[in-house]
C-alpha cells in the first residue's frame, strides 16, 4: 500500500529532471515528515497529520516548479512586452499584405468576387492563427530557456510622437493607398477583356487598344512609382524632396491622360458607340466635369502634400517597432 | 483589497530580505530545514514553510550556503551551513540594514539632516 507521502512525492517529482529527482525526493520525504510530527506533537492523530502537512504543501506540480525555479506563467514581465508589441507588428503589417496579396492573385486568376471574399476571410482567420500561435510559442520557449537570451531593450528612441505632432493614421493610409492603386492597376489591365458590370461594355475594352504600345505601359509604371511613394511616405514621413516627387508624379499622370481624354485618343471608339456617346447635351458637360474633377483632385492631392511636409518638420521621426 | 490584506502585504515586503539576512546567521550552526523554521519563529523571525525551504535550495545554489546529508537518525536529514560567500554576503546585509534602522529612527524622531 502506498501512503499519500508517496504519491505526493512521485507527483511532485516526475515533472522535474531526472538528475534532480533523487535529491528533491528525499528533502520533500524530510519536510512532510517533520511537518507531520510536529502536527502530530500537537495531538493529531498520524493520518490527519499527514494529510494536512499535504493540504499545507499545496499542488505538487506548483511545488516542484518553486524548487527549480521554473516560470508558471507562459510569458512573463521580461519578454511580455517585446511579445505584444512583435504580435501588433505582425497583426498590422504582414496580415493586411498577406491577405491583399491572395484578393489580388484570385482576382487575377478570374475568380468570381464571392470567392474572393469567402477566400479572404479564411486566409485571414488561418493567418491569424499561425501569427499568434508560432509568435507565442516561440517566446514561452525564450521564457524557459536558460540564459538572458534576446534582450530587446528598451530606448528613448522608441517612444512614441505625441497625437497632435504625430499622423496616427499613416499605417491606415498607406493600406489604403496601396489597395486602390492596386485595383486601379488591375482595372485597367481587366478592362482590356471587357467590364463585366457594366453592361454594354461587357466585351470591348474601355479603353484605346492602341494605347497599349505606349501609354498604358507608362501608366502602370506610374501606377508602381505612386505604391513607392506611399512606402516611403509611410518609412520617412513627409519631407520637401518628397512633396516635389509628389508633384512630379501628379503632373506625370494628369497632363498625359487629361491630354489623351480631350483629343479623343483616349477611349475605345467602340466602347463610345456601345455606350451611345455622347450622351446628348449632356456629353460637353460630363466632360468637363471630368477635365475639372481630375485637375482639382491633384491639385488638392499636392496641396496636401505640402501642408503635411509643413506640420511634419516640426515633429516627424521615423516610426520603430517599439512605436506600435 | 481591504485595508488588512494592504498591510499584510506591506510586513511581507519588509520582511522578505530579513529572511535571508536571519538564515545566513542562524545557519553559522549547522541546522536543518525544520528546526530552523522552528528557531526563527520562536526568535519572532516569522516566515512560512513554503517561503523557507525554496529559499533554503536557492541559497545553497547561489553558493552561500552549503549542505550535507546526516544520516545518522530515522529520517536523512539535510543540514545547511553557511558558506564563507555567505558570511560575507551576511555582513553587508548587516551593515545595511543598520544603516536603514538609523535612516528611519532620524526620520522618525524628526532628525532628519
Amino acid at each position: 500500500m502506498t501512503t499519500l507521502t508517496d504519491r505526493y512525492v512521485w507527483a511532485a517529482a516526475r515533472t522535474l529532471p531526472e538528475a534532480q529527482r533523487a535529491e528533491f525526493e528525499r528533502e520533500l520525504r524530510e519536510r512532510i515528515g517533520d511537518a507531520s510530527d510536529a502536527l502530530v506533537d500537537t495531538g493529531r492523530a498520524p493520518a490527519d497529520a499527514e494529510r494536512m502537512a499535504l493540504v499545507e504543501l499545496g499542488d505538487p506540480a506548483a511545488l516542484a516548479a518553486s524548487y527549480v525555479d521554473r516560470p508558471l506563467q507562459l510569458i512573463g514581465p521580461r519578454y511580455y512586452l517585446t511579445w505584444w508589441r512583435l504580435l501588433k507588428l505582425l497583426y498590422s503589417v504582414v496580415l493586411p499584405i498577406a491577405v491583399a496579396a491572395v484578393v489580388l492573385a484570385q482576382l487575377l486568376s478570374g475568380a468570381d468576387v464571392g470567392d474572393v471574399i469567402g477566400n479572404a476571410i479564411a486566409v485571414a482567420l488561418s493567418l491569424a492563427v499561425h501569427l499568434g500561435f508560432w509568435t507565442t510559442l516561440a517566446f514561452a520557449v525564450l521564457e524557459r530557456s536558460p540564459g538572458k537570451g534576446a534582450d530587446l531593450a528598451w530606448t528613448p528612441d522608441m517612444l512614441p510622437q505625441l497625437p497632435e505632432l504625430s499622423r496616427p493614421g499613416r499605417r491606415s493610409e498607406l493600406i489604403g493607398s496601396l489597395a486602390f492603386l492596386g485595383i486601379f492597376a488591375l482595372v485597367i489591365v481587366w478592362q482590356q477583356f471587357g467590364l463585366p458590370w457594366v453592361d454594354a461594355l461587357e466585351t470591348i475594352p474601355l479603353l484605346d487598344p492602341d494605347l497599349w504600345s505606349f501609354w498604358i505601359p507608362y501608366f502602370l509604371v506610374l501606377i508602381l512609382l505612386e505604391m513607392l511613394f506611399a512606402i516611403a511616405i509611410y518609412a520617412w514621413g513627409w519631407n520637401w524632396w518628397l512633396a516635389v516627387a509628389n508633384l512630379a508624379l501628379n503632373v506625370a499622370f494628369v497632363v498625359p491622360a487629361l491630354w489623351l481624354f480631350t483629343t479623343g485618343q483616349l477611349i475605345n471608339p467602340e466602347a463610345l458607340e456601345a455606350m451611345g456617346w455622347p450622351w446628348g447635351d449632356a456629353g460637353e458637360v460630363t466632360a468637363t466635369v471630368i477635365v475639372v474633377v481630375v485637375i482639382g483632385v491633384a491639385v488638392w492631392d499636392v496641396i496636401d502634400g505640402v501642408i503635411k511636409t509643413v506640420r511634419g518638420s516640426r515633429a516627424g521621426a521615423m516610426p520603430t517597432l517599439g512605436q506600435l | 483589497m481591504n485595508h488588512d490584506e494592504t498591510t499584510a502585504g506591506h510586513i511581507q515586503e519588509l520582511r522578505r530580505g530579513t529572511v535571508v539576512l536571519a538564515c545566513l546567521v542562524r545557519l553559522r550552526r549547522p541546522d536543518y530545514g525544520y528546526a530552523l523554521l522552528e528557531s526563527l519563529n520562536a526568535l519572532g523571525i516569522l516566515v512560512d514553510a513554503n517561503t523557507l525551504y525554496p529559499l533554503l535550495r536557492r541559497l545553497e545554489k547561489q553558493g552561500l550556503l552549503v549542505s550535507e546529508w546526516n544520516t545518522d537518525e530515522a529520517r536523512p536529514r539535510k543540514f545547511y551551513r553557511t558558506s564563507p560567500t555567505g558570511e560575507a554576503l551576511a555582513e553587508v546585509l548587516t551593515t545595511d540594514w543598520r544603516r536603514v534602522d538609523d535612516a528611519i529612527t532620524r526620520l522618525t524622531t524628526g532628525d532628519d539632516r
